[in-house]
């Protein structure tokens, strides 16, 4: 074949991948200037440590209550999800249970965040008589969040080496120290990037809260349950649609501080990351 | 630094630490409520605007009571007013017979009056107020006329030069109240078209005729943003919006009332369609505002409901509902709230059907 | 592996505990299906076969007093419940999305692995990162706010006079809002999940390979031809189906972008449809209204329908995958 058409050939392709890299840039920049620009009105001190009064005031109420739900799910959804990863790449990666749970998560994963959410609002909202409160809405984030750390985990884990395992477990380790001194620790940072993962995902979620959480426009107190919370996809979800200037605009200054907090987890994900390469 | 797992661990711990600890005081909280008294609303994204107004000029003069609006849509302030979930459910329209039959206890309380104005975005005529009756509106939401210089349109606006634009109808995506009170309009104005077996009928769904050039929008913020978007659009939207809708320079239309004449939504007009209908409206005050007969008076207002259990979980909480409420229909219906959304304060004589109603939740 | 005899103690307690939370994910999942299959069996029972293949919805006349009655359950005079068109408007959003993505996420992927140097990567990695994150209310507000008109005044018309050949391509552009719009979105939410996956497959190809290829004379794309993209066909294809399970739910963004149609099919590309997910979402308030509460188990049936579509594209998935999987294995 000519060597100067597979030279071009070769120029093309590098330019058509650049392309696709420049065209994911137009969305991320888009959303940035849309939220940045219509939340510029609402920045001040006051969104901070004020909360939301009536159709304008702060955010406080809401920057609380999505650390506290969010917070409150993951906290659920680590451990569990950890837990599941390593049965399911640890323990008994081989077994049809394995395999089912792999499935089972994947499926999990695909559930309409909607169909959770009312999941949740039948069974614990009205069925345990909760109702709009902290501990429904966390629970139908890490509903959400599980299969994403259970996935990660199980993917960290099949990454560590064989031969890491068997030496530890040549020296006569249990399986158990085996796994929580070596093979987790050395998975950690796939674990916790699972984790950021399933945390990222939880700070954008609206439709599994709205039917659980509700919505207050109080500060948080700390009753898990019978206490309406908020958080700030609702105030972008419902305050964009209010006849109010200054309801608008903090709808966009939710959407902007929803950004920075994901961008923050992101960094937060990547230094994890980093670091665990460079201790190595 | 390195990252460790003993770290880990640690965070791990202090995490379940501080879970445990939320939750212990989660449960001593939950008994020893001496706080103050929390009410839930929510309900209609109409209302709730009205809400947001009245909620921090009512909890300044009343410490011990703290209230929390949600905008959910009726059909949720309904549901769950009915289970308990909240005490207070918003809803544009009342709660049909069979619903009634299925949540005997449950109240339809007027709050206050509102109206719905159709807006359109035709370059050169949206200061105009053009003339629309029902009949012409049920033939664009079903398609037969898309342009806005059908002979139709014309015929109800003699002298006005209307452009050969296309129209483009624009209805509500969610459930909502706002899609109740249009389409009932319809139906009862344009009964031919509209109702019927094989019509569309009324709800706060329905099945919209296909029109290949009709769109939909969440929201009545959404519904104005369309409106905005879309030159040649037409849309229902609630008066809160309006004043916004009229800064975005889109303009609203005459409607016929049954008496034939084309009324634009006032304060005048609307209350002059209120008064008129003051003596249907029933002890449990559950009734249509639509399509009155009276001279001058726009067809298209209805009461704004709060809906709510009779039977209140606690006597304290029911004493507390019947305050706010109380409230809401005295200095709450002063036009210095309902002016900011448009609404407008309840006839005396449906104060006091209301007000006999809150009587009734213990 | 296990060392033959007596298990510690310990790491018995460790199985079982573990053994039982991955389990535990099971009964999550058996627990909502059974849940929706408790709430909408009314539904499936009123409706029958005809709940997949009709094209009307219609929750009835609840101000009316009359009831329909089928097969011994009551909903409201005149109610119908078909979600073809929600079927039909959520497998053609997601598979415009995924022809989308797809060219999208590989040439973001090949860009980060082996174009761009590092530090330039690593930013792009971190921009896709990062609007993989974005709240799908976010994404939507610019998908109302810029793509519609966009698609509305510029995009659609020119399609349609470049490709107005395809039946698909031709009839009225419309708002902008609909089937494209719903594509166009989905495709944004979906490129990241996927890139950021065959980023990570690439990566794993064997340097030896790669540098063996370049040494025998290959230019780069043909060394990619010939050893990154085999080597990674399996972990790509498995994460464009993430992509596909994520598309098929996504509710927020799609609602708000896709002008929610019901009681007609989408007939091009520029059609206003409504998908499963968005229609639980913009109709679950007006079903609430409903006394017999037919229309909320209809809506929970259209779950069950979407919860069982996402097993069914997960089963080959998965079956193809990990036989993928074991050919990649032995071959190392």
């Amino acid at each position: 074949m000519n060597v100067t058409w597979r030279r071009v050939k070769d120029r093309i392709m590098l330019a058509l991948a650049a392309l696709m890299g420049i065209i994911i840039l137009v969305p991320v920049v888009g959303m940035l200037w849309l939220v940045v620009s219509h939340a510029l009105p609402a920045l001040s001190f006051g969104l901070f440590t004020q909360v939301t009064v009536g159709t304008g005031g702060g955010l406080a109420n809401a920057i609380v209550g999505t650390f506290y739900v969010v917070g409150l799910g993951i906290l659920i959804a680590a451990p569990l999800g950890i837990m599941a990863g390593v049965y399911v790449g640890e323990v008994n990666p081989g077994s049809s249970i394995a395999q089912f749970v792999r499935f089972t998560t994947d499926v999990l994963a695909g559930v309409p965040s909607i169909v959770i959410g009312y999941f949740g609002y039948v069974t614990l909202v009205l069925g345990l008589g909760w109702g709009f409160s902290t501990l429904a809405g966390a629970i139908a984030l890490a509903l959400i969040g599980i299969p994403y750390v259970v996935r990660s985990t199980e993917t960290a884990l099949s990454k560590v080496p064989r031969g890491m395992r068997e030496a530890s477990l040549a020296l006569g380790a249990s399986q158990t120290t085996t796994i929580w001194r070596v093979t987790l620790r050395e998975a950690l940072p796939g674990v916790v990037t699972g984790v950021l993962l399933a945390l990222s995902i939880a700070i954008g979620e609206t439709a599994p809260l709205l039917y659980t959480a509700g919505w207050s426009n109080y500060m948080p107190n700390l009753r898990l349950t019978h206490a309406p919370i908020g958080y700030l996809t609702y105030v972008v979800w419902t305050f964009i649609n209010e006849p109010f200037a200054s309801a608008n605009s903090l709808a966009y200054a939710a959407g902007l501080l929803l950004l920075i907090l994901i961008v923050i987890v992101n960094v937060a994900a990547r230094r994890i990351v980093a670091r665990s390469r460079m201790g190595r | 630094m390195k990252l460790s797992w003993r770290n880990g661990g640690i965070v791990a711990a202090l995490a379940s630490a501080l879970l445990l600890t939320v939750a212990g005081c989660g449960s001593t909280t939950a008994q020893g409520s001496q706080g103050p008294i929390a009410l839930q609303e929510t309900g209609s994204t109409l209302l709730y605007p009205l809400f947001q107004i009245w909620v921090p000029a009512y909890t300044k003069d009343h410490s011990g009571v703290k209230i929390t609006p949600q905008g959910t849509g009726s059909g949720t302030g309904i549901a769950d007013a009915a289970n308990g979930t909240v005490q207070i459910g918003a809803s544009d329209a009342y709660m049909a017979t069979a619903q009634m039959s299925a949540d005997p206890g449950m109240l339809n309380i007027p709050l206050a009056i509102s109206a719905q104005q159709i807006m359109y975005n035709v370059p050169g005529l949206n200061q105009t107020h053009l003339h629309l009756s029902g009949q012409v509106l049920a033939n664009i939401y079903t398609g037969k006329i898309a342009m806005w210089n059908d002979p139709a349109i014309s015929a109800l606006n003699p002298g006005v030069q209307l452009p050969a634009l296309k129209i483009v109808p624009i209805h509500r995506a969610d459930g909502s109240g706002d899609t109740f009170l249009f389409s009932q309009y319809l139906s009862f104005s344009a009964p031919s078209i509209w109702a019927g077996s094989k019509g569309p009928g009324y709800g706060t769904t329905i099945s919209w005729p296909s029109v290949p050039a009709s769109i939909s929008a969440t929201g009545n913020g959404g519904m104005v943003e369309a409106l905005q978007q879309n030159k040649g659009g037409i849309a229902y939207v609630g008066i809160s919006y309006l004043s916004q809708a009229v800064r975005y320079g889109l303009g609203y239309a005459a409607i016929e009332n049954k008496a034939g004449q084309f009324v634009l939504p006032t304060a005048q007009t609307i209350s002059t369609e209120a008064n008129s209908l003051v003596g249907q409206t029933p002890k449990d005050e559950r009734v249509s505002l639509i399509y009155g007969p009276a001279q001058g008076a726009y067809p298209i207002i209805n009461y704004e409901y709060a809906i709510v259990n009779a039977r209140q979980a606690s006597p304290a909480m029911a004493k507390a509902v019947r305050q706010f409420l109380s409230w809401a229909l005295t200095s709450g219906n002063k036009a210095t709230y309902l002016e900011q959304v448009h609404f407008l304060p309840l006839p005396p004589a449906i104060v006091k059907l209301s007000e006999a109603q809150i009587a009734k939740v213990q | 592996m296990a060392t033959p005899g007596k298990v510690p103690i310990l790491d018995r307690a460790m199985r079982v505990a573990t053994g039982i939370v991955a389990g535990g994910a099971l009964v999550a999942m058996l627990a909502i299906f059974v849940f929706l299959l408790r709430d909408s069996w009314p539904s499936i029972q009123y409706n029958g076969g005809h709940f997949l293949t009709g094209i009307t919805w219609n929750i009835g006349n609840l101000y009316g007093n009359s009831m329909s009655s089928h097969n011994g359950v009551q909903a409201p005079a005149g109610a119908t419940y078909g979600i073809l068109p929600f079927i039909l408007g959520t497998l053609l959003s997601s598979l415009i999305a995924v022809v989308l993505a797809v060219p999208l996420a590989v040439g973001i992927g090949l860009l980060l692995v082996e174009y761009l140097p590092r530090r330039l990567g690593d930013s792009l990695s971190f921009i896709v990162e990062m609007l993989a994150g974005i709240p799908s209310v976010v994404i939507g507000l610019w998908g109302l706010a810029v793509l519609i008109p966009w698609i509305g005044r510029d995009f659609g018309p020119w399609l349609q006079a470049v490709l107005g050949f395809i039946p698909i391509f031709r009839g009225p552009v419309g708002s902008g809002q609909g089937l494209l719009a719903s594509g166009l979105v989905l495709a944004v939410m979906i490129t990241p999940i996927i890139a950021a996956t065959t980023r990570d497959v690439l990566r794993q190809t064997p340097r030896e390979t790669k540098e063996g290829a370049l040494g025998l004379g290959l230019t780069r794309w043909e060394m990619i031809r010939a050893v990154s993209l085999p080597w990674s066909a399996s972990g790509i294809f498995g994460a464009v189906i993430l992509g596909l399970g994520r598309a098929l739910g996504e509710t927020m963004a799609v609602l708000m972008v896709s002008g929610s149609a019901v009681n007609y099919l989408p007939q091009n590309i520029f059609s206003p449809i409504g998908t499963m997910a968005a229609t639980i979402v913009s109709q679950l308030d007006s079903a609430m209204t409903d006394p017999t509460g037919m229309a909320v188990h209809a809506l929970a049936e259209i779950a069950l329908v979407l919860f069982v579509m996402s097993v069914v594209v997960n089963v080959p998935a998965r079956i193809l995958l990990s036989s993928a999987v074991r050919r990649g294995g032995d071959a190392q």
